[in-house]
């Protein structure tokens, strides 16, 4: 895979984030002990954690890492790296200690946690940098005053294309200039999914242009056609769906073909399997083990299907229309989470009993706007909240 | 209003709450300069503050990494690019990426960052 073959060796070979990763830097060389920690912000596959590794093996110290949603409680992160902020190398040298996803710090309950962050950044005899992707997250917010916040966004598309054209050379493709410019709108951005794009279509146009419900369907049908797994991998691999997206479609084209009751039931198996996997997934935070679910689905799914002529089908109701429902569900639960917390009650209260208020009050443009300002809303809110009071 | 992100910019007399709002949304003071928004800026909010303040729409725009000038300009991707959604510095078109010039972003980065 071109994304695992290209991947950054060093701090400077990363694209985007440039005052991020230079503020960083600066921060670690100068760093010593009783200065603040580092906390970088940002959503996944931004590079917080791969500049992390980087910077650790550039500056040549020994990294400590741990994922803080693993490990929640104060005694169980004393257990782990209370003795490695508190004690050097065997020869003085400093270790880089890493707190990986920081918002799953401590779920509902305070267990004592960011108590024990803000101790051992005051004590700590080695750097301490800490990874989060909500910004807005109450943990986050509680950790503010002992650490330097760093954003991290994703790069901008000319800096994605700068990137593509590097992998280019390397695999000495000569690619038109639009296509590159195709490949980076087509992936919104996303360098990661423009990178496979280009590796998809070895450089060609054709999955720089083509549009993304022709290749769905292309890519499940090379999926359920194929001869092999590993064949069967590749067309899966082709769909440039999210995982949940993918799994959707597969679900319904599983439902929709005429698989005998125990093929359809153990086809079901796998796919609840591979949800449950996501479900976990989402919950613990480790985004990366998503790279292995086309494995999963390849190596387990397909035997079962294999020559039972399961065909991509399309669901009843049209993508536009499904998008629009999952895009306004996401919004309901944005704002039902962000209203409980302000209005102290639960999720699930705030869903069922107060925003069908707050949804009528929206008919007042005056309203609105104080409520996008009271829970920070984007400016997508105001379309989304004047229509549901429309309702 | 169009505003650099990274460079200084000059607001019309705001509220004390607009104010103590965009400080907390990381925008940087000076009296004699004006405000700055930079990489720690939370920029949407500091953007709907603005614009909630000021009464216009906000256009942001980005500097070069390797020269500091501004690079929206003619950009190809101006209309697809959510300033306020992506890291603060881009490229400009005389070191635009068809120039092959990653080679010159890496040097330029390595000399700035701990090597």
């Amino acid at each position: 895979m071109w994304v695992e073959k290209y991947r950054p060796k060093r701090v400077s070979e990363m694209v985007g984030n440039e005052e991020a990763r230079m503020a960083i830097g600066l921060w670690l060389k100068e760093w010593k002990p009783g200065k603040k920690a580092m906390l970088l912000v940002g959503p996944p596959g931004t590079g917080k954690t791969t500049l992390v590794t980087l910077l650790a093996k550039e500056s040549g110290m020994n990294m400590i890492d741990l994922n803080a949603s693993d490990v929640r409680t104060k005694d169980k992160l004393e257990k782990r790296i209370g003795e490695a902020t508190k004690t050097l190398g065997l020869f003085g040298e400093r270790s880089l200690i890493f707190l990986d996803e920081v918002d799953g710090l401590l779920g509902r309950s305070d267990y004592g946690g960011v108590e024990f962050i803000k101790d051992a950044v005051k004590e700590t005899q080695n750097p301490l940098i800490m990874a989060a992707n909500d910004q807005d997250a109450d943990e986050i917010r509680k950790l503010g005053s002992s650490c330097i916040t760093v954003r991290f966004k994703p790069p901008p598309p000319r800096e994605v294309e700068m990137y593509l054209r590097k992998i280019a050379e390397g695999e000495g493709l000569a690619v038109p200039n639009d296509t590159f410019q195709g490949y980076v709108v087509r992936a919104g951005g996303d360098l990661r999914h423009a990178i496979n794009l280009m590796q998809s279509g070895g450089g060609s146009g054709e999955a720089a242009f083509k549009d993304v419900s022709s290749s769905v369907s292309q890519g499940l049908n090379a999926f359920f056609e194929a001869a092999d797994p590993a064949s069967a991998l590749a067309g899966l691999r082709s769909v440039s769906l999210p995982p949940l997206e993918k799994v959707r479609e597969i679900h319904t084209c599983v439902v929709k073909s005429k698989l005998a009751p125990e093929k359809l039931a153990a086809a079901l198996e796998v796919i609840s399997r591979a949800d449950v996997i996501m479900g976990e997934i989402g919950a613990t935070r480790e985004w990366r083990l998503l790279r292995y679910l086309d494995s999963m689905l390849s190596q387990e799914l397909f035997p079962i299907i294999k020559g039972e002529n399961v065909r991509y089908v399309s669901e009843d109701l049209p993508f536009p229309v499904l998008l629009r429902i999952w895009n306004d569900s996401k919004k309901i639960r944005e704002l039902s989470v962000r209203y409980a917390s302000r209005a102290s009650t639960s999720g699930a209260s705030a869903r069922t009993q107060d925003l069908p208020y707050i949804f009528a009050l929206c008919a007042s443009k005056d309203f609105r706007r104080r409520l996008e300002q009271t829970l920070d809303l984007d400016e997508t809110y105001d379309k989304f909240l004047a229509k549901e009071a429309g309702r | 209003m169009r505003i650099l992100i990274g460079g200084w910019f000059t607001l019309p007399r705001l509220g004390r709450e607009d104010f103590m709002l965009l400080m907390k949304q990381g925008v940087t003071y000076d009296k004699a300069m004006g405000f700055k928004m930079d990489a720690g800026t939370d920029l949407e909010s500091a953007v709907r503050t603005i614009r909630s303040a000021v009464g216009e729409d906000i256009e942001l725009t980005v500097r070069c990494f390797v020269c500091g000038k501004e690079s929206c300009e003619g950009c190809y991707y101006s209309k697809v690019c959510d300033r306020r959604k992506v890291s603060s510095m881009c490229l400009c078109a005389d070191h635009s990426p068809e120039k092959g010039i990653f080679d010159l972003y890496v040097k330029t980065l390595s000399e700035t960052v701990v090597s």
